[in-house]
């Protein structure tokens, strides 16, 4: 390979520009400081990207995948345990990290959530109610280094810039009925109504109210009406055109990046976004205490060098993790010794539930919907389930929603039905409108033996070793899931349910069939630089020039989705690098 | 005669109504376009969007704003965007232009868009 080529210096470089990287992009640029932003797919905008009627190409973006990793480029290998021999996922299945600009905050569903005061202090929270020995041994149960509190005005702050629709349920502590009367207080309502409910939503909060549960609207960043946001963003309203997970939205109705934060960055002569970009590794200097620079290749294959002062790793928790490991940021997690940082704490989510067979003549409309569309219960959430009855620690959200109907994705048939052919044909037309679900989305805790590392046999296409993730259920997310389906079972009997299917048995993990694109952990924050990879300012404990932000920062996963804590800290981020590290660039905790 | 001063009375209602029609209030169409204005920009540093920009409007021949891409349903129109034209593509888009790329549920409220035109109108082409 021939030298890279050396560029002029820069004060800021950040890699990855979806939600994270795209705010604190935005929020630096006006320090005026020369910023690059890297970013791996391709530019993207509303217009021409996402306009109808193509954006509405089931086949191109739902099964193609046009908006996610390209796997020819970079993969990761899997294994369900550290006995097996991990291979390289050669098809997207069971996540789908997002790639261009925007990232996954273009294809994503938005489901913006606040989590709860207990999901930020698991460990303490649970210890505090039930002692530490309910706490499985090969549990890494750990508190956020911050809490829901001090986060408060930056979750206001997103949701204000997403335009999120829905109802408070604890306003500054007053609960309120038809909110979620569960979530931390806020101190101000959601920007937007509620969006419009489907019929099945309006059986399940029926039938959630009948069995004495809590149900509200999933807070939404699919607007219900007309918004500007207070950076003079304007959002179009949600039409329920039904392709808003895995497309991109053609009204701005569903808050991204790529026309919210970005467009504002570049509004600054000082910010430059490079895209097409990979960037394969942080080079640090000879004490391997400080950050210089970034080599990336561009969309040519040519390799560059970019030196600058201050790195920001805001990729997708793969490609953070990733970055620190071909670094050398930070000790690597040993399994055997359950020592070092950088892999540990890897989580990702449960998602089981019923489906729900209906009366013929029950029409839902399946096609009509938005990808936050829905009603939920956090009854069985949080730390809301007992845990020392259930056995087990964490709990799940609760929901029944219409956010997709389309075709090649769903072609549902009654239990029984013919597999294929004319039978086939007409089961699927006999049950599309009467089948929905009550889904389940379990929270799922770390683990010694669920972990991220390189793999030494794989190589990617740039000659990186790939990263190896190990991971499999264990019995605390089983039992979770097992007593979540049977409440699920129960809404769904009562909201009228003529049948009702069960969707998991217990198994293996598997990376095969889309589950969900929640995946945490890595490079986890923490007071503990034993257990953690970043202090509480999101900053390597290392190499303190380097700051990684997004849910590879996560300690464990809650039973919700992580967008809403990922804006949450990078806002907060943004305001400790103006605030504190920009006036002086050190380490901002000593132990 | 009871009948003759009714029907003047009729007829000056009617009056009334089409001028608060025509004369709309920019004003309040200011606040209808906050609608619009995901996809389309006024003003003096408008850009071309979602949508084109929305400076001159009133009175221009359909699809042809400079360097936006519009679709061949809307570029072979033959619209004229006067305000009877506005008015009805306003109310369903699809249904005067099928194939457009403007997806836009349309505007229920008469008074909207008599407002939202009016406002329209203040938007002097560059």
């Amino acid at each position: 390979m021939t030298m890279a080529t050396k560029l002029k210096p820069v004060d800021i470089a950040i890699v990855g520009l979806g939600w994270a990287g795209g705010i604190v992009a935005k929020e630096l640029a006006s320090t005026g400081l020369k910023i690059v932003a890297f970013e791996r797919g391709a530019p993207r905008a509303t217009n021409p990207d996402f306009m109808a009627p193509q954006v509405h190409d089931e086949l191109r973006y739902s099964r193609r995948h046009e908006l996610i990793q390209n796997l020819r480029k970079e993969t990761l290998t899997f294994r369900n345990d550290p006995m097996q021999q991990a291979l390289p996922m050669r098809q997207l299945g069971s996540f789908l990290p997002g790639e261009g600009v925007g990232g996954a905050g273009t294809h994503w569903s938005g489901l913006h959530w606040r989590w709860t005061e207990w999901e930020h202090k698991m460990y303490s929270g649970t210890v505090a109610k039930h002692g530490k020995n309910i706490i499985p041994a090969d549990m890494n149960l750990q508190d956020w280094p911050t809490d829901y509190h001090e986060l408060e005005p930056y979750y206001d702050k997103f949701e204000k810039v997403c335009g999120t629709s829905g109802k408070a349920g604890n306003l500054q502590g007053r609960k309120i009925d038809g909110g979620n009367i569960f979530e931390a207080p806020r101190s101000s309502e959601f920007p937007n109504p509620p969006l419009t409910q489907s019929h099945n939503m309006v059986l399940f909060e029926k039938a959630a109210r009948n069995l004495g549960y809590h149900p509200f609207p999933v807070p939404a960043s699919n607007a219900s009406r007309a918004y500007v946001n207070p950076d003079g963003v304007a959002l179009g309203q949600c039409h329920y055109c039904g392709f808003c997970t895995a497309y991109g939205c053609e009204a701005n109705a569903k808050a991204s990046p790529h026309f919210t934060v970005i467009p504002l960055a570049h509004k600054n002569p000082n910010f430059e976004a490079r895209t097409n970009s990979y960037v394969m590794k942080v080079n640090l200097d000879s004490r391997r205490k400080r950050a210089v620079s970034v080599t990336y290749l561009d969309a040519g294959g040519r390799e560059f060098e970019q030196p600058a002062d201050l790195v920001i790793l805001a990729a997708y928790v793969f490609g953070n993790v990733h970055l620190m490991l071909h670094s050398q940021i930070g000790k690597p997690y040993d399994f055997k010794r359950n020592s070092g940082v950088v892999g540990r704490n890897y989580a990702y989510q449960s998602m089981g539930g019923v489906g729900a067979l209906f009366p013929k003549d029950t029409y839902f409309n399946p096609f009509m919907g938005s990808g936050a569309l829905g009603t939920w219960i956090d009854d069985f959430n949080s730390d809301n389930p007992d845990f020392a009855k259930l056995g087990f620690i964490g709990g799940g959200g609760i929901s029944s929603g219409s956010n997709s109907g389309a075709p090649i994705s769903r072609h549902p048939t009654a239990p029984g039905s013919p597999r294929w052919g004319k039978g086939w044909k007409k089961a699927v037309v006999e049950t599309y409108h009467r089948m929905t679900s009550v889904g389940n989305q379990g929270s799922v805790m770390s683990y010694r033996q669920n972990y991220l590392d390189l793999d030494p046999t794989y190589t990617d296409s740039f000659g990186r070793p790939m990263l190896r993730l190990t991971f499999d259920w264990q019995e605390n997310e089983f039992r979770q899931m097992e007593f979540a389906r049977d409440i699920c079972a129960n809404i769904a009997k009562e909201m009228g349910a003529e049948q009702v299917l069960s969707r998991r048995n217990r198994g293996r993990y598997s990376i095969v069939p889309y589950q969900t694109t929640h995946n945490t952990g890595g490079t986890v924050f923490g007071d503990d630089p034993r257990t953690s990879a970043l202090n509480k300012y999101l900053q390597s404990w290392d190499v303190s020039n380097v700051f990684v932000v997004g849910s590879s920062a996560f300690p464990q996963n809650a039973g919700r989705n992580p967008t809403g804590p990922v804006g949450a800290l990078a806002y907060r981020l943004a305001d400790t690098l103006k605030e504190r590290y920009l006036k002086r660039p050190e380490r901002l905790v000593n132990v | 005669m009871k009948v003759k001063r009714f029907l003047i009375a009729g007829l000056a209602a009617l009056a009334l109504t089409s001028s608060a029609w025509a004369e709309g209030d920019a004003a309040a169409g200011a606040a209808v376009f906050t609608q619009c204005s995901a996809c389309h920009a006024v003003g003096a540093d408008a850009q071309n969007s979602v949508g084109p920009v929305l400076n001159g409007i009133v009175g221009r021949p359909a699809g042809t704003y400079p360097s936006y891409r519009y679709s061949s349903a809307m570029r072979k129109s033959g619209l004229t965007w006067d305000e009877p034209t506005l008015r009805q593509y306003l109310k369903g888009p699809d249904k005067l232009v099928p194939g457009s790329k403007m997806v836009f549920p349309g505007l229920a409220s008469d008074q909207d868009l008599g407002n939202l035109i009016a406002y329209l109108k203040q938007q002097q082409a560059e």
